[in-house]
């Protein structure tokens, strides 16, 4: 990133080569819709674009990645009036637009395990995203969402039970 | 994961929901967008695009002040009558003035020069009280003045002054030369 501030746009594209995917699943499996999805992890990377300029080494650049993205998936919702909980029994029913595509596991089970992360209050599934797609620590997500660390586990542990829960193996 | 507990199954399954990827749209747009954004050239080249336009600006200019030349040349055409309503007025002489009239005016017969290198000239020049003698006793015929590499306003006062002592023949042939010599340059009305 430092390289691309500096001018080099062989940088960005190396960066953007690295990250395009892990984003583009965190952000389709927050908001569920391919068309608003698309929008939204546009502007992320139009976000990270015009904030080069203010990037400096104190985070990885993943950390900034994901904060950015945080934030505006924070806009997005207050936008459409949701509120982001963590609590167990805020669970929204799962929306529909967004039809995973099973592979090798039982059909069934993989449905219920994407009804169930389509179900994850946001905060929990946005943890559980982070760490699975981005692959970052705790430490990590707690920065990029501006929660504690504690807090961050505690998701991590509420949207972990649910989905093996999803799977058969609660 | 030694943090917090990772259950393989669990990242097994969700590794099986699939790997969607953004369209090569998307990856196109946001890709000409990074190319798009300011480089680090971007804001030097900025600078120097701004001064080399103030310097050409500059030098465009630099000829057309009333500079030494034309202020040297006006009292010695005009030695009596004073200019035409629409004629620039010339600035009244003074001793530095002559001194470098003089100069120039040997320097211009010498050799025919461009309206920078006049202007340069003529900032290069210092008064010497030989020169101001010397100038004291050309005289310059209208034909002669006309002819010479004079600045364009200094010409156009020649044109008035010979209009004014109802020397027309002279006068238009001197404008015929001027419009040769400067096709874009904006002639005041009274003299067209």
């Amino acid at each position: 990133m430092l390289a691309y501030r500096q001018g080099d746009a062989g940088a960005f594209e190396a960066l953007y080569a690295r990250h395009k995917g892990p984003l583009y699943r965190f952000v389709l499996r927050s908001v569920k819709e391919r068309a608003l999805a698309e929008e939204l992890y546009q502007e992320i990377w139009m976000r990270v674009i015009e904030a080069r300029g203010r990037y400096s080494v104190q985070a990885k650049f993943t950390t900034w990645l994901y904060t950015i993205a945080h934030h505006r998936l924070t806009d997005h919702w207050r936008k459409r009036g949701l509120q982001l909980v963590a609590a167990d029994d805020a669970d929204p029913p799962a929306p529909r637009g967004y039809e995973p595509e099973p592979r090798a596991q039982g059909r069934q089970e993989l449905q219920r395990l994407a009804a169930a992360l389509a179900a994850l209050p946001e905060l929990q599934r946005e943890t559980f995203l982070l760490h699975e797609e981005a692959g970052m620590t705790l430490a990590a997500i707690a920065a990029a969402t501006g929660a504690t660390e504690e807090a961050a586990k505690s998701r991590l542990r509420y949207a972990l039970a649910k989905l093996r829960e999803a799977l058969g193996d609660g | 994961m030694a943090e917090t507990e990772r259950d393989e199954k669990v990242t097994t399954g969700y590794r099986a929901l699939g790997s969607e990827e953004p369209p090569r749209t998307l990856d196109e747009a946001i890709l000409a967008a990074s190319h798009r954004s300011p480089s680090r050239w971007r804001v030097p080249l900025s600078i120097a695009a701004v001064l080399v336009l103030a310097v050409g600006v500059t030098l465009r200019m630099l000829p057309q002040r009333p500079d030494a030349e034309s202020v040297a040349l006006a009292p010695q055409v005009m030695e009596t009558p004073r200019p035409v309503a629409s004629a620039p007025a010339p600035e009244q002489p003074k001793p530095a003035a002559l001194a470098t009239e003089s100069r120039m005016r040997k320097e211009v017969a010498a050799k025919p020069a461009s309206r920078e290198s006049i202007a340069a000239d003529a900032a290069r020049s210092t008064p010497a009280p030989a020169a101001a003698g010397a100038a004291a006793e050309t005289s310059v015929g209208a034909g002669k003045l006309a002819a010479a590499p004079l600045t364009p306003e200094a010409w156009l006062e020649r044109i008035a002054e010979l209009r004014k002592q109802n020397r027309k023949r002279e006068a238009d042939e001197s404008l015929a030369e001027f419009r040769k010599r400067y096709p874009d340059y904006r002639i005041p009305e009274p003299l067209r």
